[in-house]
């Protein structure tokens, strides 16, 4: 963390902690003989075999993914259509109190109000990904 | 033959070279010196858990063994080598979720404890585990991140060669990684500095 933003004491003391807890891991001694073990087991089996391991584990990844996929847009979705509902129910609550001071330009100040907050919105998702980006 | 933590010294040239003069072997010993320990280290931090990473390391360097004749140099061979490896453990991450799915034991449990030939100096300061568990309740990405950035020696180039992505993807995970564990540690009353100096004094 030294180079990218530390700002703080504890920053700086977390950063030199984490550098002691997360040590680089050594590979066992015997790490090479099961290798070599490994790849003389390995001679022997047939192509066949590893193809058909293979082709499993790549359909396997691909539902993975597939499932990831379809949890994404179902959030997204969720989200989109929950902010909507909260919107409209936001603009039904706070028609009559504006009715009551605004007169007939009260659907419009609902309208700019939503798209103001939207631009602000946006603005500060953008910020926070720029921001970020350059730490 | 590789430097410390750094980037291997194996050339592409050397290992293409070895391989056109039908020296697989000896280009795969030459793989093997520059590689086996950042495909281990790479193992272990998106794994989190050493036996794990040692079984997923050693099928990565069979594949790669087995690829290596068709290695044509066309990608890098770090980038090349280390797509094997990542592909590797997603499977084996993939493979975890569905036994988490049926209440398996949990994998994380001794993490990345040294193992019996490696001796920490502080080893006996539970504040080192301590982190390491905080370490673990981050989000998995953010986790993978933080282990690699501090395997890799703080090298953010390195790792995003190794884990295949862009540098800032690397600085915004480290970024969020940093953030989600102050809010832990403020939050479990461990935000004093001189907590977490007296562990490295």
């Amino acid at each position: 963390m030294s180079e990218h933003g530390i700002d703080s004491q504890l920053d700086r003391a977390l950063d030199a902690a984490l550098e002691q807890a997360l040590r680089p891991p050594g590979l066992p001694q015997r790490f090479r003989a099961e290798l070599g073990a490994a790849r003389r087991r390995l001679e022997h089996l047939d192509v066949a075999q590893v193809r058909a391991r293979l082709q499993i584990e790549h359909r396997e990844q691909l539902t993975t993914l597939q499932a990831d996929f379809v949890r994404i847009r179902r959030t997204t979705l969720g989200t989109l259509l929950g902010a909507a509902f909260a919107a409209g129910a936001g603009a039904v609550i706070a028609m009559p109190w504006l009715r009551s001071h605004f007169g007939p330009l009260a659907p419009m100040l609902i309208a700019w109000g939503g798209v103001a907050l939207g631009v602000l919105l946006g603005m500060a998702a953008l910020r926070g990904r720029l921001g970020m980006q350059t730490r | 033959m590789n430097t410390a933590l750094g980037r291997p010294e194996t050339s592409d040239a050397e290992v293409l070279g070895l391989l056109r003069r039908g020296a697989r072997e000896q280009a795969f010993a030459r793989v093997l010196e520059g590689y086996e320990q950042k495909v281990f280290r790479l193992c272990c931090a998106l794994l989190g858990e050493r036996t794990q990473a040692e079984d997923a390391a050693q099928e990565s360097l069979l594949r790669v063994w087995h690829a290596l004749e068709r290695y044509d140099g066309r990608a890098g061979l770090s980038s090349w080598i280390y797509a094997i490896t990542r592909n590797r453990c997603l499977s084996a991450l993939a493979h975890r979720r569905t036994f988490d799915s049926l209440d398996a034991p949990e994998w994380g449990e001794h993490s990345l404890e040294p193992a019996a030939d490696e001796v920490l100096p502080n080893a006996s300061d539970g504040r080192v585990q301590q982190l390491r568990d905080l370490v673990e309740l981050l989000p998995e990405r953010q986790r993978q991140v933080l282990r690699l950035y501090y395997f890799e020696d703080r090298s953010v180039s390195e790792v995003a060669l190794m884990l295949g992505c862009p540098e800032g993807t690397v600085k915004t995970g480290l970024f969020r990684a940093r953030a989600a564990l102050a809010a832990l540690l403020e939050r479990r009353g461990l935000a004093d500095p001189s907590y977490w100096q007296e562990m490295t004094s």
